[in-house]
């Protein structure tokens, strides 16, 4: 059953269009990121699947069912754009939000102690929100959203403004959530993090979904022609009819092949003159391909 | 609905617990107070304490007149008397005045047989409560010295002049009839029409004010994400409202514990009785309540389209203008608290609650008006609602620019 299905979405605002024709879907217990330069119709995008907005036309299903507002209880967001009550205690703060999700206020209580004591934070529940530093506010906000045990997560930029650390803590979170069968959608500009958590990726620029798929697929689709080499000795073999570009850092090169270039009569060059450690035919990164997709736009 | 009570209870607790809440419940009546007693004080030696001159060829008036002047004990005066008067005598007086060793001079010409003329020079023109007393005791006194001229004795003169003083009692509908004050019923329509006027625009600027702290702390996009902009709108005019009306019900009962206290005994019975109809008590929380939603439905609007509470401020004199205009036709009430434009302002929506009390401290109007004047303002209340909630929709996310004219025209088109 999909979690979430856009079907042919389309908005716009006076002359611009946000969004335009965007179809997508997610199933339960897969991890989803949405990509895009900024401007590209991603936090449009996501605010018609919260019912922020509405969509001009297109069809957006939540739980395999038309949007309605009652469904959101079942949805946790962290909007891009923070927000918290600054003179509310923290405690107080997760417990009505929690209510506001259809929690109980006793259970909203309990849940509460049980997240801030799993994100490391439980000693901060009796201070005020103005009190925190910003990671912790983040973390606190990152709680609100998940409190009511959401079947949907959508997540804007989660990890921007976190320390390594925290932002771990939260990566192996969501990865627990999206083991427990639910749905993570997430936007970011962080590639190396997409790589990692996401199962699915939905690349957009102008409105409009310009490349989609599972991020395994996606990759193999494209041509192996970068190539790592480990050696000692000679780099001669770099000047090579078969490269396009290559950088050496002493010993270790890497290496872009021309379009019909020949990985296999390199690796004969390279070992005429050199010791050969490391030889790799390695796939194109997710941020060369959104580089590549976007025409070099991005600033991810 | 939940999402409306949760939001409501949040703003009201949220406010409640507020130290500005404890300061205002607490402060208010006391600056009130504060302000009555000062100007009591200030009024009471207004006036006063002055060094005056009396200079006439009638010797016999102006003596009269310096013993009515000294007989008024608040006025505390030292009055010398020159007569006869000559003409060298009033330069050196009037030199005495340019110096401030006299802060006043009456000059009085009598010849015999035509009207005195009476002239008052001193160094101040503002005065008027000093001035007064001395046009009192010079026209007693021309009286009193003419009437015992003509050979009446001196004590039916005094007793024509002295006249004698109106009591007045008002005539309730229930036909009660009680002492009361035209003054003094003026005072209390004025003081609440004060209060009145105060808590709604404090009320409705606190909304305002909430609207742009949520939109500045961007907490609206997670606020949408679970509440309807029309719940999020109705949240927040019900939970600052009710704190409004917890202030009032807060004043109602002290106010009333006060009145029933022997304190206020001189007070209910006394030169300057005061009486609180139980229409009065029932109708303030009443307009307060629609003035608040007119005023807080309005402010709300007005908060949704800007981006800072500096730019929110600019428009406030703007949206308060109702109450300076309620104000400004205080003269027009009471001259006649029945007249048409009395009643017609009495009914405006914007200028209802402030006019109804001014009109309700010197007669109680008919029930019809009240109906009226109520059905007028839910009207215009629920325009006002229609308008702003359409504005705040799309203005709570909109971040960074300042709303034009144009935009906003097209905010009300895209919701």
């Amino acid at each position: 059953m999909p979690i979430v299905e856009l079907v042919a979405v389309t908005k716009a605002y006076e002359s611009k269009v946000a969004v335009s024709n965007l179809s997508l879907q997610i199933d339960a217990g897969q991890m989803f990121g949405l990509l895009g330069p900024n401007g590209a119709g991603k936090t449009s995008s996501i605010r018609m699947m919260m019912g922020i907005t509405i969509p001009d036309s297109g069809a957006i299903r939540l739980f395999d069912k038309p949007f309605e507002r009652k469904i959101l209880e079942r949805v946790g967001y962290l909007p891009e754009e923070r927000g918290l009550y600054k003179k509310m205690k923290v405690l107080e703060q997760l417990v009505f939000f929690g209510e506001l999700h259809g929690l109980e206020a006793g259970e909203a209580r309990k849940r509460a102690v049980d997240w801030t004591k799993r994100l490391e934070i439980d000693d901060v529940l009796a201070k005020k929100t103005e009190e925190l530093s910003k990671g912790m506010q983040q973390k606190i906000q990152f709680i609100s959203s998940l409190l009511h045990d959401p079947g949907l997560i959508v997540m804007d930029e989660p990890f921007s403004g976190l320390d390594p650390v925290n932002a771990t803590l939260l990566e192996r979170t969501l990865i627990e959530l999206k083991e427990q069968g639910k749905a993570i959608l997430f936007s970011t500009h962080r590639m190396d993090q997409v790589e990692k958590l996401c199962d699915s990726i939905c690349l957009i620029d102008k409105g409009r979904a310009v490349l989609a798929g599972k991020v395994r697929e996606i990759k193999a689709s494209y041509e192996r022609n970068r190539v790592i080499v480990e050696f000692e000795g000679s780099a001669s073999f770099l000047n090579s009819e078969e490269i396009a570009e290559a950088k050496n850092y002493s010993g270790h090169a890497e290496i872009r092949l021309k379009e019909h270039g020949n990985a296999q009569r390199l690796l004969h060059e390279a070992a005429a003159v050199a010791t050969i450690y490391r030889f790799e035919l390695v796939e194109p990164s997710l941020e060369e391909i959104f580089i590549q997709t976007v025409g070099g736009k991005a600033d991810a | 609905m939940r999402s409306m009570f949760l939001i409501a209870r949040r703003e009201y607790l949220e406010q409640v617990r507020g130290r500005a809440f404890r300061m205002t419940t607490l402060g208010l009546p006391l600056v009130f107070a504060i302000i009555i007693g000062v100007f009591y004080l200030a009024s009471m030696g207004l006036g006063s304490g002055k060094h005056l001159a009396v200079a006439s060829d009638n010797a016999a008036l102006a003596n009269d007149i310096r013993t009515r002047l000294l007989s008024d004990k608040s006025a505390k005066a030292i009055v010398d008397v020159i007569s006869p008067a000559t003409p060298a005598d009033r330069d050196a007086l009037l030199a005495r005045v340019r110096t401030r060793d006299l802060d006043g001079l009456l000059w009085i010409d009598s010849p015999q047989g035509v009207v005195p003329e009476a002239t008052y020079y001193s160094q101040s023109s503002g005065d008027f409560i000093g001035i007064a007393r001395f046009n009192d005791a010079l026209n007693s006194s021309l009286v009193s010295v003419h009437l015992t001229a003509a050979g009446m004795s001196q004590p039916d003169a005094e007793a024509v002049v002295k006249g004698v003083t109106l009591k007045t009692f008002q005539v309730k509908k229930d036909g009660q009839i009680v002492k009361s004050s035209a003054q003094a019923s003026f005072w209390k329509g004025y003081a609440m029409a004060i209060l009145l006027s105060m808590t709604t625009m404090i009320y409705g600027m606190n909304v305002a004010r909430s609207i742009i702290q949520e939109k500045t702390s961007r907490i609206f996009e997670v606020m949408l994400a679970t509440a309807e902009p029309g719940d999020l709108l109705a949240g927040k005019l019900i939970g600052v409202g009710a704190v409004g009306l917890t202030q009032i019900g807060i004043w109602l009962i002290a106010g009333a514990a006060i009145l029933g206290s022997a304190l206020a005994a001189p007070i209910l019975s006394g030169e300057y009785a005061i009486h609180f109809s139980p229409i009065e008590v029932i109708l303030f929380p009443v307009y307060f309540v629609l003035g608040y939603l007119l005023y807080s439905a309005l402010f709300a609007g007005l908060a949704a389209t800007c981006e800072t509470e500096q730019e929110l401020q600019m428009y406030m004199p703007l949206a308060a203008a109702p109450t300076w205009l309620s104000f400004s036709l205080i003269v027009l009430i009471i001259n006649d608290s029945n007249s048409v434009w009395s009643v017609a302002a009495s009914l405006f929506p914007p200028t209802a609650p402030i006019i109804m009390f001014l009109r309700m401290a010197s007669e109680i109007p008919p029930a019809w008006q009240f109906a009226v004047s109520i059905a007028l303002m839910l009207l215009s209340i629920w325009g006002v609602l229609w308008f702003s909630s359409r504005l705040y929709r799309v203005g709570i996310l909109m971040y960074g620019k300042r709303a034009t004219l144009p935009e906003l025209l097209r905010w009300l088109r895209y919701s």
